[in-house]
């Protein structure tokens, strides 16, 4: 029960030091958003009017009050839920904008990140049964090709060949300019057709990972004293890989997935902008871009809390998994 | 949004469909088709703004974040067109100063709003006084002039703190809006006006979808017999990469304001016959001198440094041929000719001179030594370094040609390529020996002068300067723009500029080097009439002009 406890309090901890964080960080920047936002406007071959940029930062506003009471006031918005309005997308509030981007990178994001996650687990865990058998290189090798390849080099290629060589797939874009969001069957054929070229580029590079992870722990494993007992009892191959091997070489993948689920959030910032996909990576670089504080913050509060989150429920499973790191906590 | 029950309903849902079908394989908007009433079907145009997940805000004061569509719903009293600068009666049929003070507008009658109702003076009252309840939608700053604004039947009577000529560019920058909508708005500061936006327009929302915007033709219109469109589609772009440029060299717009390499290659070689592209002149880019070092403070050096920069070579190398040449004059050319003096030769473009600037620089004290090198009046070397935005690479290599240029007459020059930021800063506080500057090319041309040249917009070294970045002093140039200032006739305003043309010719403040390009791409698929070099009738920008202008295509 100690350990639990203890977990509890240690994300509390890091919760708070990341809220605090990411309200000192924004602030520490210099940069006008103002004249950010203007600058997206002209080109450089004109003059900003200073009257227009004077109106925008009355319409903007600046923080009042020192810093102290500023991270109170922020904190009692984040309490309940307030996040601003943003500065981009002026007068929506944050929590319209992300609302709209989320379900497109849940979507697409988590749908491959458990897909690789699967294919590649189980393929390393092959590899590892098979190892050093012709299969075993195939694999081996054949994802560390493609994981030295550069990922926007795949995207480029991807749209390249199978949206304007080919014209199968749209090249960009999470819907088509006739189809309207909603719950329609030709919105979501649509926005299908859209995510089939992003999805691909992430399932050619997502498994790599989990493939090479997996099948290293999993050679490790079975070269144990307790698998070697297995084999000397007589136990079937198979039965030795999956419940004395992969059981256990398993643990680390595990954490490495609920990480990577709780990344999610912050999107996949490479893939989005490639794709032009309407989803929370693209998003923050926007943010970034325009200075969009109030944005910018929410959407790395709302990261790091996930990473946070799934760390800690991967920490839970953990200790349900494997009785030995309760154990070796209680001392 | 209610339509009445008629074809025009019919024939709008059928290009809808068509448009859903084709937006499933992906090719949109080639072929040409006339539609309801002998016009032009539908218009495609590029990016309607919001950044990448747009949202419906139709606003027309928040400058930053406004959708496309409502620089064709809402309009002003006046247009100054702004290639020649000329005016053109609008919402207003006529004005006239009663005073140096006092502009009276004359409204025009007949005007209605889209939702029906008629269009009065006391709309204008209202708009004006709004934007002085809340200075943060008066972007043009007419505040800062006017004093007040009033109806009077059907006139209305703006009064200024001064003499207000130099504000009748920015008065007639002012969209103006309904009462009887926005008299009812609790905050205009934080109001869309995303559902069914009323304005007087030419064009009214139709639909909206982060991808898409749609635009129908305003029957009620006040000239629209003159509007053969009967929808303008606005496509949400990738920011002008490399996929939009793909689809306007595949002839998927009819217009679009697209940088592309190789223009005439990757699109109108495509199809000579339609696809067409007009990059008019807009404010010149110079090379800033700081005047308050030597040996920029002497005036027959910069007198003699006109006449050493390449600028053809500078067109076409670095600039790939889209722009040209600008007049010393500080104005636009051949736009606003009207305003030079006669006598000027060649609308004040300056030849390259090598020759006769070595020997004027020579002449001024600036002599060679044994070695070739330039000295300077302390006898040492000339040396110094030119400022200019690493990211900027047209600019990097304009820089280099002209940076050639100087050191060909023996002057010892490095490039220097900093952040844009960075750049921008230094130029701000005075901190560089040459840059690049940006100036003019509005047809204010109160700002076009006191901008970069008023003693009063000026800062110490050191000290951030919001205009006048080289640092020009003086009194002949602070009088000029205090008559230009007030001068409330075409004549007087002339004769000022004239002064003003003279001292950027003779005292060289700043030597201009190139226009900037408005990016201007069009096809003649469905509609012609488009503003063309041949037929400058407006710049790119009047979108309110033009589309009075476009018939469908005859072939």
């Amino acid at each position: 029960m100690k350990f639990f406890v203890r977990r509890t309090g240690f994300f509390l901890a890091t919760l708070w030091a990341a809220v605090t964080l990411n309200f000192l960080i924004p602030r520490l920047e210099p940069g006008d958003p103002a004249e950010a936002l203007l600058s997206r406007l002209t080109s450089r071959t004109e003059a900003v009017d200073p009257a227009q940029l004077a109106a925008v930062r009355k319409l903007l506003g600046a923080p009042d009050g020192n810093l102290l009471q500023q991270y109170w006031e922020y904190l009692a918005a984040l309490a309940n839920g307030h996040f601003g309005v943003s500065y981009t997308y002026y007068p929506y509030s944050v929590t319209d904008v992300i609302s709209e981007a989320m379900p497109w990178t849940l979507v697409l994001v988590g749908v491959t990140q458990i897909f690789s996650f699967v294919v590649g687990t189980a393929l390393g865990a092959w590899a590892a049964y098979r190892r050093n058998t012709r299969t075993d290189s195939l694999i081996t090798l054949g994802s560390t090709f493609l994981g030295t390849l550069p990922f926007f080099w795949i995207g480029l290629l991807l749209i390249f060949v199978f949206a304007i060589t080919l014209n199968w797939f749209p090249e960009g874009g999470g819907y088509g300019g006739g189809s309207q969001p909603g719950w329609t069957w030709l919105f979501f054929s649509d926005a299908f057709q859209h995510s089939v070229l992003p999805a691909l580029s992430l399932l050619i590079t997502g498994p790599i990972g989990w493939i090479l992870g997996m099948r290293n722990n999993m050679v490790q494993t079975l070269g144990e004293d307790y698998a070697r007992l297995a084999r000397a009892k007589g136990l079937p191959r198979r039965r030795i890989a999956l419940t004395y091997g992969a059981r256990i070489a398993i643990l680390p993948n595990v954490t490495g997935f609920a990480i990577a689920l709780g990344s999610i959030l912050g999107g996949t910032v490479l893939v989005e902008s490639i794709f032009n996909y309407p989803g929370m990576g693209r998003l923050l670089l926007e943010a970034v871009s325009n200075k969009d504080f109030p944005l910018m913050q929410t959407l790395f509060l709302f990261t790091t809390i996930g990473v946070l989150i799934a760390n800690f429920l991967a920490d839970m499973a953990y200790g349900l998994l494997d009785p030995r790191v309760r154990r070796k906590d209680a001392t | 949004m209610s339509r009445p029950r008629s074809t025009t309903a019919l024939v709008a849902g059928t290009a809808v469909l068509g448009l859903l079908l084709a937006g499933c394989t992906g090719t949109d908007g080639s072929g040409k088709s006339t539609g309801a009433g002998g016009r032009i079907d539908y218009l495609n145009f590029g990016d309607f703004g919001g950044g990448a997940a747009p949202k419906p805000n139709y606003n027309p004061y928040l400058d930053a974040v406004k959708l496309s569509s409502t620089l064709y719903m809402f309009e002003t009293l006046y247009i100054v067109e702004g290639n020649s600068c000329k005016e053109k009666p609008w919402l207003a049929d006529s004005y006239k100063w009663q005073d140096p003070e006092t502009l009276v507008f004359d409204i025009r009658p007949g005007v209605k709003w889209n939702d029906g109702k008629s269009f009065t003076a006391k709309d204008v009252e209202f708009t004006f006084n709004m934007l002085k309840k809340h200075p943060a939608l008066d972007v043009r700053g007419a505040w800062a002039k006017l004093n007040s604004v009033k109806a009077n039947g059907g006139k209305v009577v703006f009064s200024f703190k001064e003499p207000g000529a130099s504000a009748f560019t920015i008065i007639n920058q002012v969209p103006i809006v309904p009462k009887h909508i926005w008299s009812k708005v609790k905050d205009p500061t934080t109001f869309t006006n995303a559902k069914s936006p009323v304005g007087t327009g030419p064009m009214k929302m139709k639909s909206f979808s982060p991808k898409q915007l749609v635009t129908t033709r305003n029957g009620r219109y006040w000239q629209a017999d003159k509007v053969k469109v009967n929808e303008i589609r606005f496509n949400k772009t990738d920011a002008g990469g490399q996929v939009e440029q793909l689809k306007l060299s595949r002839g998927e717009y009819d217009q679009q304001g697209l940088y592309v390499p190789d223009i005439q290659k990757t699109y109108v070689n495509r199809d000579p016959k339609h696809h067409h592209y007009w990059y008019a002149p807009g404010g010149p880019v110079s090379i800033y001198m700081n005047l308050t070092r030597a040996p920029f403070d002497d005036v027959r050096f910069r007198r003699a440094l006109t006449k050493a920069f390449d600028h053809q070579k500078v067109i076409r190398r670095a600039q790939l041929g889209y722009v040209t040449h600008a007049s010393q004059s500080g104005l636009v050319v051949p736009g606003q000719k009207d305003f030079l003096p006669k006598t000027l030769p060649d609308e004040g473009r300056i030849g390259y001179d090598p020759a006769a600037a070595d020997k004027e620089l020579t002449k001024a004290g600036y002599k060679k030594d044994g070695e070739g090198r330039r000295l300077g009046k302390n006898g040492k070397p000339i040396s110094f370094s030119f400022k200019v935005p690493g990211s900027y690479t047209d600019w990097v290599a304009s820089s280099k040609i002209l940076i050639e240029n100087l050191k060909s007459l023996g002057m010892d020059v490095e490039q220097e390529t900093p952040t844009p930021k960075s750049q921008e800063e230094d130029r701000a506080t005075g901190n560089y020996d040459m840059t690049f500057g940006v100036h003019g090319g509005t047809c204010n041309n109160y700002t076009n002068f006191s901008e970069p040249l008023s003693s009063a917009r000026t800062a110490p070294i050191g000290k951030k300067a919001d205009g006048n970045q080289v640092r020009w002093k003086d009194a002949r140039t602070d009088k000029l723009l205090g008559e230009l200032r007030v001068a409330v006739s075409r004549d007087r305003q002339k004769q000022a500029v004239h002064g003003l043309v003279d001292i950027m010719m003779d005292e060289v403040p700043m030597i201009p080097i190139w226009y900037g390009a408005k990016w201007f791409q069009y096809t003649t698929n469905k509609a012609e009439g488009w503003p063309n070099e041949r037929n400058a009738y407006a710049a790119a920008g009047d979108n309110l002009v033009w589309l009075t202008h476009l018939t469908p295509a005859k072939d």
